[in-house]
C-alpha cells in the first residue's frame, strides 16, 4: 500500500544527502489499490493511514429498516439487530423516533454526532498516525479525535463531558482498540432515535482486512440505558481515488446562512 | 464541552502591546542566529517537529489597533506558562448541557487551563505581530479600506447575519492566527495540524501534488507545503470569502493566498511567520510573525466544542421563526 521498509530507508537517506530543498517522493498512492497486503510503519504497526469511509444506512438507523422518502432501506448493523433497551429506554427511543425531524441535535443542528456515529455518516474520514500518534479527522462538521496512547481517562468529576468522548488507545496485536468514556448524554446513535447516557462507554476495534479494507467493531456499554453490553460491525471502505481527501461539509455554517438569513427577528 | 467564541482581551492585548512595542526589531531583520539544534528525522525524512505546542507572542496587527480588539491568542511571550482556551481543572458545577453551556468564554490567561511547556523561550530578538509593512499600518487599497470601514458601521450591533464576525459563528477562522494550542502529527509526506480551538485539521501535503482546482472553496484553503532544511514552507490558497481576523480586517477575499514559514528554532520552539497576500483587498503582500511554544508531552489537545453551546446568534437577533 505504501513504500516498503527499504524503500522508505533509501528515501530516508537520499533525503539526508540531498542539496537545501527537501522534496519529498510522491506518494504512489494508485499503488495502493494494487497492494494485496496491509502494510505496516516502521514501528510494525499496521498503517491505517488514509481516507476511510463506511457504506452503510447506519447513519439513518443502525437496526433493519426499510425504505422511505430520503432513507435508504438497509439491513442494520447491530450483532442480531435487537438492542437491549431498559423498558423505560424502550419507550423514550420510540418517543425519539417519533421526534426524529427535530429532536436529533446533529440533524437539526449540525451538533457534534459522537461515536461511533461519527464514523459510518456518509462523509469519509481521514486517519492521520505516525509512530508517535493517532487522529481521526472527519469531513462531517471538521470533527476531531486524537486518540491517546497514554494516560488513562479523566475524572469524570472533574472534567466536563464531551460529544465527542475521550478517547484512549492501544494495540492488542494488529488490532486498534480504543476505549472512550467521558460523553455527555446529547447525541444519539443514528437518526432513528437511537441514544445513550452520560454513561456511555465504547470500544472500538480497528483492523485491516487488507490494503483497502478494515474492520469496524464497537462495543456499547450504558448501564442506564441498556440491559447489557451491545455490538455493532461493519467494514469500512479505503478510498482508492488518487484524488481522495477530506474536503469541508461546514453545516453549521450552512444552517446558520439558512436560519438567519431574514435576521434580526422580531423578539 | 461547549464553548462560545473567543474574543479577544482587551487588558492582555493593551499589556502586549507595550511588550511588543519593546521587544519588536525593526522590521526586516530576520532572525540571525541560526539553530544549533539537529531535529531527528521521521522515517521520510521531515525534521520531526511532533508535539503540542502553545502560541505565544503576538499574530496581529499594528499594536495602536490591538486595543479596540487584539488579536486572538494574545499573550506574553515571555511568561513561561501558556494557555488553552479550555477551563482549567475545577470542578464544574454539575453537568453540562446544552441548555446550560452559554457561560462566558474562558480566554486564554484568564481562566483558561494552563499548557505547560517544554523549555524557555529561544533567545530574541523575536519578530512578533505584524512585521512587514515596517510602518504598521496595513496596506489596503483605498477603494476598499473605504468599503471595510463603512462594513463596519454595521457591525455593532449586527444589522444582519453578513456583518457577524465569522469567528462568533464558530466558523473555522481561515488563517493559523486564531489562538489555542494544536498539535503536529507527521504522516508519511504530509504534515497533519490538530488544532484544539474549533477542532479542525490542516493537512499540508508534501508530495508534490498541484493545489485543488479553482472550484473548491475551503475555510481552511488547501495547502501544499516542503521543507527547506529546518523551515516548513506551506503554500495555501482555495480560501472561501469568509476568512476574517480581528475587527480590523472584517472580511478577506476568495483571492487570499497565504505563506507560511514554521522554522524549527529549537527542541523547543517554532517561528510562525506568514505572508498574506489578498490582491483584491490590499496594493501589497503583509507579514505577521509569533512564536510556537512546545508542550510537555503530557498535555493533551482535547474538545473545544463551539457552535453546540454558543447562544449568540439567537441573543442578536432572536428566535428564528418555526424553532
Amino acid at each position: 500500500m505504501k513504500r516498503s521498509a527499504s524503500v522508505r530507508l533509501a528515501v530516508a537517506v537520499l533525503v539526508f544527502g540531498s542539496p537545501r530543498v527537501t522534496v519529498l517522493a510522491q506518494a504512489p498512492v494508485a499503488a495502493k489499490a494494487n497492494s494485496a497486503a496491509a502494510s505496516k510503519l516502521v514501528d510494525g504497526k499496521p498503517d491505517l493511514n488514509g481516507i476511510w469511509e463506511a457504506l452503510n444506512t447506519a447513519a439513518w438507523d443502525i437496526q433493519d429498516h426499510g425504505g422511505e422518502l430520503g432513507i435508504p432501506p438497509g439491513l442494520g448493523v447491530v450483532e442480531g439487530n435487537e438492542i437491549p433497551y431498559q423498558p423505560w429506554a424502550l419507550a423514550k427511543k420510540q418517543e425519539n423516533f417519533a421526534n426524529r425531524k427535530t429532536a436529533d441535535l446533529t440533524e437539526s443542528n449540525c451538533y457534534l454526532p459522537g461515536v461511533p456515529r461519527i464514523t459510518y455518516m456518509p462523509y469519509p474520514f481521514q486517519i492521520a498516525q505516525s509512530s508517535k500518534a493517532i487522529a481521526f479527522s472527519y469531513e462531517f462538521a471538521h470533527a476531531l479525535r486524537v486518540i491517546h496512547m497514554e494516560g488513562g481517562h479523566p475524572d469524570p468529576n472533574g472534567f466536563l463531558d464531551t460529544w465527542m468522548g475521550d478517547s484512549r488507545g492501544r494495540w492488542e496485536g494488529d488490532t486498534l482498540v480504543v476505549d472512550l468514556r467521558n460523553f455527555n448524554d446529547q447525541t444519539w446513535f443514528d437518526k432513528a432515535g437511537n441514544f445513550h447516557s452520560e454513561d456511555l462507554h465504547v470500544v472500538e476495534r480497528y483492523w485491516l482486512a487488507d490494503a483497502g479494507h478494515m474492520n469496524y467493531e464497537v462495543t456499547i456499554d450504558d448501564p442506564k440505558v441498556f440491559t447489557k453490553e451491545w455490538k455493532m460491525s461493519m467494514p469500512l471502505y479505503r478510498r482508492m481515488e488518487s484524488s481522495a481527501r477530506l474536503l469541508e461539509y461546514e453545516c453549521v455554517f450552512y444552517t446558520q446562512e439558512e436560519k438567519y438569513k431574514n435576521a434580526p427577528f422580531k423578539k | 464541552m461547549s464553548r462560545q467564541p473567543f474574543y479577544a482581551i482587551k487588558l492582555v492585548a493593551a499589556v502586549t502591546a507595550v511588550l511588543v512595542a519593546a521587544l519588536a526589531p525593526a522590521a526586516g531583520q530576520a532572525p540571525a542566529a541560526k539553530s544549533q539544534w539537529t531535529p531527528a528525522r521521521t522515517p521520510d525524512g521531515q525534521p520531526d517537529i511532533q508535539g503540542a505546542y502553545a502560541r505565544a507572542g503576538i499574530y496581529g496587527l499594528a499594536p495602536q489597533e490591538m486595543e479596540s480588539n487584539g488579536p486572538h491568542g494574545a499573550e506574553n511571550p515571555l511568561e513561561d506558562t501558556a494557555y488553552s482556551f479550555l477551563p482549567s481543572g475545577q470542578k464544574p458545577n454539575g453537568k453540562r448541557s446544552k441548555e446550560s453551556s452559554d457561560e462566558d468564554p474562558q480566554p486564554q490567561g484568564e481562566g483558561g487551563r494552563a499548557v505547560p511547556l517544554a523549555g524557555p523561550a529561544p533567545p530574541g530578538p523575536w519578530r512578533l505581530g505584524l512585521v512587514d509593512p515596517p510602518d504598521k499600518v496595513l496596506p489596503w487599497k483605498p477603494e476598499e479600506d473605504k468599503k471595510r470601514r463603512e462594513f463596519l458601521m454595521h457591525t455593532n450591533p449586527a444589522a444582519s447575519l453578513r456583518y457577524v464576525e465569522f469567528d462568533a459563528r464558530c466558523a473555522l477562522p481561515g488563517l493559523f492566527l486564531n489562538g489555542g494550542p494544536f498539535q503536529f502529527i507527521q504522516p508519511e509526506t504530509e504534515v497533519v495540524i490538530l488544532s484544539e480551538y474549533q477542532h479542525y485539521t490542516r493537512t499540508i501535503h508534501l508530495d508534490g501534488r498541484p493545489h485543488l482546482g479553482s472550484s473548491i472553496r475551503l475555510f481552511m484553503g488547501d495547502s501544499i507545503g516542503h521543507w527547506e532544511e529546518n523551515t516548513l514552507i506551506v503554500d495555501t490558497t482555495n480560501f472561501n470569502e469568509f476568512t476574517s481576523f480581528t475587527r480590523e480586517i472584517p472580511y478577506l477575499s476568495d483571492a487570499l493566498h497565504t505563506i507560511e514559514r514554521f522554522t524549527i528554532a529549537d527542541q523547543n520552539n517554532i517561528k510562525y511567520e506568514v505572508t498574506i497576500d489578498d490582491s483584491k483587498l490590499f496594493t501589497k503582500p503583509w507579514k505577521t510573525a509569533g512564536l510556537f511554544r512546545k508542550a510537555k508531552p503530557e498535555y493533551e489537545i482535547t474538545e473545544y466544542a463551539c457552535a453546540e453551546g454558543s447562544q449568540t446568534l439567537l441573543n442578536m437577533f432572536g428566535t428564528p421563526p418555526g424553532q
